[in-house]
């Protein structure tokens, strides 16, 4: 069983390097994310409600609501956890002191093995499903109903689900993939065989959740995910002029890299992030008080 | 005569500061740990078998109008939301949802006077108004913007097709 959901939102932390990088892409998508964290100021930022009785309901309500496994929230929290947790410890292990200070990439490179362009665009890819499906848990459409997903992308996108996003453009593709991360992700992605799915290790955690009735299905599931995003993403880094080397300009107020070791600061990110995780509980805390309040 | 005095004091120090360091490594009890257990006792359901369907709510809320669009945000078993903005802020919440799962929200509406379209209606909150139609549906406006007012709230509930969902089953 899950932990209780103000313990979830309670417990994020207020300052490490996933706060850290997600802040640094501030720049991307202005204003959107603020770290909020605790379960009843999500819900006094949220509602906007200072009346302490209906305060306790909304949360009670809320609990409630993201204790009934139907509901899909555990499921969701899951999917979000699970597809960070491909990572190690090593921003806890070796950075435990150096929150505030400047992280020396060059000093860790040992530490750090840079993925090959197909593990990246597999990864890239099931983050993209985790979000559509979590999101469909969420907010209730039916598992596969991508095309809500998209329409729901350009209108309702808004605070940590839009962080997110920018966060997965900019971490998983731009860095480690360069500009061009688009076309190489779909002519990967077009050559990739169900054989190579099923030994990716992400895929062999999340497999049960990806619609689809085999391998093959779920496959063409990825793929046409990635072709429904593919616009909303090359419109995201051309509205913005997103280059890697402006992520990384940002990236440089807390880390110090070079531009010709981005692929190992894309593992360095992959590492020691959690930002599915992080910005997923917020999310999921969000939905829960919104609908919570209109319930109760 | 001082020294086991000290002692003793000193003893007492260390074993408060140790009370004091477990005490912290615990989560500190929260305002809903009732809840979380009485959540999670087996057979206990957020949302009731017999609610309706969420998408059933969506053809009773009103269309998007007077520069304001109506975008679906949630859609769960029982419960319908949408967001009401203009380009991308967003105003207020509109909602429906059916208190077969929540009993104590229809039990607010008994000790109403006040009536919107026909139906009891209720304030909540700094932020909230609502009706209950059929003594089971209820429709709620939330502000999102101090902009939009009590006023508003009671507007946008009308524009609500609340005879239609009085009649659905």
């Amino acid at each position: 069983m899950s932990k209780p959901i103000y313990e979830l939102v309670n417990e994020l932390p207020t300052k490490n390097i996933t706060t850290f990088a997600l802040n640094s892409l501030d720049f991307a998508v202005p204003g959107q994310w603020q770290n909020l964290v605790g379960f009843e100021n999500t819900i006094r930022t949220v509602t906007g409600e200072t009346d302490e009785s209906m305060i306790q309901q909304i949360g009670d309500r809320a609990v409630y609501l993201f204790n009934d496994k139907s509901e899909g929230y555990q499921r969701a929290l899951w999917l979000y956890q699970t597809i960070d947790g491909t990572g190690s410890n090593l921003g806890k292990l070796a950075l435990a002191n150096k929150v505030g200070e400047k992280v020396p990439l060059l000093g860790l490179l040992n530490r750090l093995t840079p993925k090959a362009d197909k593990l990246q665009t597999i990864d890239l890819s099931l983050k993209l499903v985790v979000e559509i499906v979590a999101f469909c848990k969420i907010n209730g459409i039916p598992g596969d109903s991508i095309g809500d997903f998209v329409s729901a992308l350009v209108d309702n996108y808004t605070g940590p689900s839009l962080m997110r996003m920018a966060a997965l453009v900019c971490f998983d593709g731009l860095i480690p993939l360069g500009p061009d991360f688009l076309r190489k992700v779909t002519s990967v992605l077009g050559g990739l065989t169900p054989k190579e799915l099923e030994k990716n290790e992400g895929f062999k955690r999340i497999n049960d959740s990806i619609p689809g009735s085999n391998t093959s299905g779920k496959l063409d599931f990825i793929g046409e995910s990635f072709g429904s995003v593919k616009g909303w993403m090359d419109s995201f880094v051309r509205d913005r002029n997103l280059t890697p080397q402006k992520v990384t300009n940002h990236l440089q107020n807390f880390i110090d890299v070079s531009d010709d070791r981005l692929d190992y600061l894309a593992a360095f990110l992959d590492m020691s992030t959690n930002y599915y995780e992080h910005t997923g509980i917020q999310t999921l805390a969000r939905s829960l008080v919104e609908r919570a309040v209109a319930e109760i | 005569m001082k020294m086991p005095h000290l002692k003793k004091i000193l003893a007492s120090f260390l074993v408060a500061t140790l009370l004091l360091a477990s005490a912290c490594t615990q989560t500190a009890p929260s305002r809903f740990d009732q809840a979380q257990r009485d959540s999670t006792k087996g057979g206990v359901e957020a949302v009731a078998d017999k609610a309706v369907k969420g998408g059933s709510f969506n053809k009773f809320f009103p269309k998007s109008q007077n520069g304001y669009n109506v975008v679906y945000s949630q859609e769960k078993k029982g419960f319908a939301q949408a967001k009401l903005k203009k380009g991308s802020q967003e105003f207020a919440t509109l909602s429906i949802s059916d208190t077969t799962s929540t009993p104590s929200a229809a039990s607010k509406f008994k000790t109403s006077s006040k009536k919107i379209g026909g139906y009891p209606a209720v304030s909540q909150g700094s932020t909230g108004t609502a009706v209950l139609v059929g003594d089971r549906f209820q429709v709620k406006v939330l502000s999102r913007d101090s902009s939009f007012t009590a006023r508003d709230r009671e507007a946008w509930l009308q524009k609500f097709n609340l005879s239609g969902l009085k009649r659905l089953k």
